[in-house]
Protein backbone atom coordinates (compact mmCIF):
# COMPACT_ATOMS: atom_id res chain seq x y z
CA UNK A 1 0.00 0.00 0.00
CA UNK A 2 1.55 3.24 -1.15
CA UNK A 3 0.51 6.82 -0.27
CA UNK A 4 -1.63 5.61 2.90
CA UNK A 5 -1.04 7.78 6.14
CA UNK A 6 -2.14 5.00 8.30
CA UNK A 7 -3.35 1.72 7.50
CA UNK A 8 -7.35 0.55 8.14
CA UNK A 9 -7.84 -2.68 10.22
CA UNK A 10 -11.04 -4.75 10.24
CA UNK A 11 -12.74 -6.43 13.35
CA UNK A 12 -16.52 -7.56 14.41
CA UNK A 13 -18.45 -6.22 16.53
CA UNK A 14 -20.67 -8.12 18.47
CA UNK A 15 -24.11 -7.09 20.32
CA UNK A 16 -26.02 -9.07 22.73
CA UNK A 17 -29.29 -8.57 24.96
CA UNK A 18 -30.45 -5.15 24.82
CA UNK A 19 -28.17 -3.76 22.78
CA UNK A 20 -28.56 -6.39 20.18
CA UNK A 21 -32.17 -4.82 20.29
CA UNK A 22 -31.18 -1.17 19.74
CA UNK A 23 -28.31 -2.16 17.25
CA UNK A 24 -31.11 -4.10 15.32
CA UNK A 25 -28.58 -6.46 14.63
CA UNK A 26 -26.16 -9.13 16.27
CA UNK A 27 -23.11 -7.71 14.84
CA UNK A 28 -21.26 -5.97 12.23
CA UNK A 29 -18.21 -5.31 10.44
CA UNK A 30 -16.08 -2.18 11.57
CA UNK A 31 -13.10 -0.09 10.44
CA UNK A 32 -10.55 1.48 12.45
CA UNK A 33 -7.71 3.23 11.72
CA UNK A 34 -4.70 1.00 12.95
CA UNK A 35 -3.62 1.97 16.52
CA UNK A 36 -6.91 2.82 17.54
CA UNK A 37 -8.08 1.60 21.20
CA UNK A 38 -10.80 0.05 22.96
CA UNK A 39 -12.05 3.73 24.23
CA UNK A 40 -11.75 5.24 20.33
CA UNK A 41 -13.42 1.87 19.10
CA UNK A 42 -16.18 1.74 21.64
CA UNK A 43 -17.19 5.52 20.60
CA UNK A 44 -16.95 4.99 16.89
CA UNK A 45 -19.99 2.11 17.60
CA UNK A 46 -21.82 4.16 19.43
CA UNK A 47 -21.32 6.65 16.32
CA UNK A 48 -23.10 4.14 14.38
CA UNK A 49 -25.69 2.98 16.80
CA UNK A 50 -26.47 6.56 18.65
CA UNK A 51 -29.43 5.32 20.70
CA UNK A 52 -26.05 3.08 22.52
CA UNK A 53 -24.50 6.39 23.34
CA UNK A 54 -25.41 7.63 27.16
CA UNK A 55 -25.77 4.00 28.23
CA UNK A 56 -23.90 2.41 30.85
CA UNK A 57 -21.79 -0.32 28.69
CA UNK A 58 -19.62 -2.86 28.96
CA UNK A 59 -17.11 -3.13 26.17
CA UNK A 60 -14.72 -6.83 25.39
CA UNK A 61 -11.88 -7.26 23.75
CA UNK A 62 -11.54 -11.13 22.32
CA UNK A 63 -13.55 -12.11 24.98
CA UNK A 64 -12.06 -9.89 28.08
CA UNK A 65 -13.23 -7.05 29.13
CA UNK A 66 -11.64 -4.36 28.40
CA UNK A 67 -10.91 -0.91 30.71
CA UNK A 68 -9.89 1.61 27.07
CA UNK A 69 -6.74 1.78 26.43
CA UNK A 70 -6.25 -2.02 24.87
CA UNK A 71 -4.88 -1.46 21.23
CA UNK A 72 -7.51 -2.79 18.48
CA UNK A 73 -5.95 -5.20 16.33
CA UNK A 74 -6.61 -6.74 12.86
CA UNK A 75 -8.96 -9.60 13.15
CA UNK A 76 -10.43 -8.41 16.86
CA UNK A 77 -13.65 -9.63 18.67
CA UNK A 78 -15.65 -6.25 20.06
CA UNK A 79 -18.52 -6.57 21.97
CA UNK A 80 -20.52 -4.33 23.36
CA UNK A 81 -23.38 -4.96 26.58
CA UNK A 82 -25.32 -3.58 29.22
CA UNK A 83 -24.82 -4.90 32.61
CA UNK A 84 -24.88 -8.45 32.65
CA UNK A 85 -27.92 -10.02 34.10
CA UNK A 86 -27.39 -14.14 34.33
CA UNK A 87 -28.72 -15.96 37.54
CA UNK B 1 -15.47 -27.00 30.35
CA UNK B 2 -13.57 -28.95 33.22
CA UNK B 3 -10.05 -28.86 34.65
CA UNK B 4 -8.78 -32.20 33.97
CA UNK B 5 -6.78 -31.82 37.28
CA UNK B 6 -10.55 -31.64 39.42
CA UNK B 7 -13.99 -32.64 38.92
CA UNK B 8 -14.93 -29.19 38.27
CA UNK B 9 -17.01 -28.28 35.51
CA UNK B 10 -18.47 -24.97 34.04
CA UNK B 11 -21.57 -25.17 31.36
CA UNK B 12 -23.85 -23.57 29.23
CA UNK B 13 -27.19 -25.54 28.08
CA UNK B 14 -30.25 -25.15 26.34
CA UNK B 15 -31.60 -28.19 28.05
CA UNK B 16 -33.50 -28.72 31.40
CA UNK B 17 -31.20 -28.36 34.44
CA UNK B 18 -31.70 -31.53 36.98
CA UNK B 19 -30.22 -30.23 40.48
CA UNK B 20 -29.56 -33.55 41.86
CA UNK B 21 -27.31 -34.98 39.21
CA UNK B 22 -25.75 -31.63 38.76
CA UNK B 23 -24.66 -31.88 42.52
CA UNK B 24 -23.68 -35.65 42.67
CA UNK B 25 -21.36 -34.67 39.68
CA UNK B 26 -18.64 -32.60 42.60
CA UNK B 27 -18.92 -34.83 45.46
CA UNK B 28 -15.55 -36.39 46.64
CA UNK B 29 -14.87 -38.83 49.18
CA UNK B 30 -12.91 -36.51 51.03
CA UNK B 31 -15.74 -34.29 51.25
CA UNK B 32 -18.77 -34.11 54.10
CA UNK B 33 -21.00 -31.43 52.44
CA UNK B 34 -22.00 -30.20 48.98
CA UNK B 35 -23.82 -26.92 49.03
CA UNK B 36 -26.27 -26.36 46.20
CA UNK B 37 -28.00 -23.01 44.78
CA UNK B 38 -30.85 -23.62 42.58
CA UNK B 39 -31.94 -20.58 40.61
CA UNK B 40 -35.54 -21.07 39.58
CA UNK B 41 -37.66 -18.77 37.48
CA UNK B 42 -39.94 -16.25 39.68
CA UNK B 43 -43.46 -15.40 39.08
CA UNK B 44 -43.57 -12.30 40.42
CA UNK B 45 -40.98 -9.17 40.72
CA UNK B 46 -41.96 -6.15 42.79
CA UNK B 47 -45.69 -6.90 42.30
CA UNK B 48 -45.10 -7.84 37.91
CA UNK B 49 -46.28 -10.78 37.21
CA UNK B 50 -43.79 -12.61 34.75
CA UNK B 51 -45.04 -15.10 31.79
CA UNK B 52 -41.41 -16.59 31.20
CA UNK B 53 -38.01 -15.82 30.58
CA UNK B 54 -35.39 -15.62 27.75
CA UNK B 55 -31.72 -16.04 28.69
CA UNK B 56 -28.92 -15.75 26.12
CA UNK B 57 -25.12 -15.92 26.10
CA UNK B 58 -21.69 -14.81 24.88
CA UNK B 59 -20.87 -18.03 25.01
CA UNK B 60 -17.39 -18.23 24.31
CA UNK B 61 -16.69 -15.21 26.82
CA UNK B 62 -19.60 -16.54 29.52
CA UNK B 63 -17.75 -19.58 30.07
CA UNK B 64 -14.46 -18.47 29.61
CA UNK B 65 -15.44 -16.16 32.83
CA UNK B 66 -17.42 -19.16 34.62
CA UNK B 67 -13.69 -20.69 34.38
CA UNK B 68 -11.99 -17.49 35.60
CA UNK B 69 -14.45 -18.00 38.59
CA UNK B 70 -13.98 -21.30 39.40
CA UNK B 71 -10.47 -20.95 39.64
CA UNK B 72 -10.46 -17.83 42.00
CA UNK B 73 -12.66 -19.66 44.21
CA UNK B 74 -10.33 -22.14 44.60
CA UNK B 75 -7.93 -19.88 45.71
CA UNK B 76 -10.11 -18.22 48.27
CA UNK B 77 -12.09 -21.11 50.10
CA UNK B 78 -11.55 -24.68 51.50
CA UNK B 79 -13.39 -26.34 48.97
CA UNK B 80 -13.05 -29.20 46.87
CA UNK B 81 -14.92 -28.98 43.93
CA UNK B 82 -17.17 -26.91 42.04
CA UNK B 83 -20.20 -27.45 39.25
CA UNK B 84 -21.43 -24.48 37.88
CA UNK B 85 -24.10 -25.19 34.67
CA UNK B 86 -26.34 -21.84 33.28
CA UNK B 87 -29.04 -22.70 30.91
CA UNK B 88 -30.21 -20.91 28.19
CA UNK B 89 -33.33 -19.90 25.55
CA UNK B 90 -36.96 -19.92 27.06
CA UNK B 91 -37.77 -21.16 30.51
CA UNK B 92 -41.31 -21.60 31.92
CA UNK B 93 -41.92 -20.07 35.53
CA UNK B 94 -40.37 -22.39 38.05
CA UNK B 95 -37.63 -23.97 36.11
CA UNK B 96 -33.91 -23.79 37.00
CA UNK B 97 -31.92 -21.21 35.17
CA UNK B 98 -28.49 -22.29 37.40
CA UNK B 99 -27.13 -24.65 39.25
CA UNK B 100 -23.75 -23.82 41.26
CA UNK B 101 -22.94 -26.59 43.14
CA UNK B 102 -19.67 -26.65 46.25
CA UNK B 103 -18.78 -29.68 47.85
CA UNK B 104 -15.94 -29.27 50.73
CA UNK B 105 -14.56 -31.04 53.34
CA UNK B 106 -16.39 -28.47 55.63
CA UNK B 107 -20.20 -27.11 55.25
CA UNK B 108 -19.28 -23.66 55.77
CA UNK B 109 -16.45 -22.78 53.19
CA UNK B 110 -19.25 -24.31 50.86
CA UNK B 111 -21.52 -21.96 51.52
CA UNK B 112 -19.42 -19.15 51.50
CA UNK B 113 -17.79 -20.22 48.64
CA UNK B 114 -21.34 -20.74 46.77
CA UNK B 115 -22.74 -17.39 48.41
CA UNK B 116 -19.38 -15.65 46.41
CA UNK B 117 -19.68 -17.73 43.38
CA UNK B 118 -23.66 -16.42 42.23
CA UNK B 119 -22.89 -13.00 43.86
CA UNK B 120 -19.52 -13.07 40.92
CA UNK B 121 -21.55 -14.44 38.22
CA UNK B 122 -24.32 -11.88 38.28
CA UNK B 123 -21.71 -9.67 37.93
CA UNK B 124 -19.36 -10.34 35.55
CA UNK B 125 -20.36 -13.59 33.24
CA UNK B 126 -21.94 -12.06 29.99
CA UNK B 127 -25.13 -13.94 30.44
CA UNK B 128 -28.42 -11.97 29.40
CA UNK B 129 -31.81 -12.15 30.64
CA UNK B 130 -35.28 -10.93 29.51
CA UNK B 131 -38.42 -10.77 31.43
CA UNK B 132 -41.38 -11.29 29.47
CA UNK B 133 -44.49 -9.80 31.01
CA UNK B 134 -48.50 -10.25 29.59
CA UNK B 135 -47.76 -6.72 28.71
CA UNK B 136 -44.25 -6.06 27.32
CA UNK B 137 -40.92 -7.56 27.43
CA UNK B 138 -37.70 -5.88 29.36
CA UNK B 139 -33.85 -6.91 29.08
CA UNK B 140 -32.97 -6.73 32.65
CA UNK B 141 -29.93 -4.68 33.53
CA UNK B 142 -27.76 -6.16 36.43
CA UNK B 143 -26.15 -4.98 39.31
CA UNK B 144 -22.90 -4.10 37.02
CA UNK B 145 -19.40 -4.74 37.39
CA UNK B 146 -17.18 -2.22 38.57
Amino acid sequence: MTGDKKGQIRTTVLFFGYTSDLAGCRSFELGLPEGSDATFALSAIERRIPKLAGLKLLFSVNREYAKGAEVIKDGDELAVFTAVSGG
Amino acid sequence: MSDPNTTDFWELTNDPLDVGVIARRVVPPSCGATVTLDGYVRQFTGGRETLYLEYEAYDAMAVKEMGKLVGTARGRFEIANIGIVHRLGRLEIGETSVVIAVAAPHRRAAFEACEWLIMELKRTVPIFKKEVYADGEQWVEGDGRQ
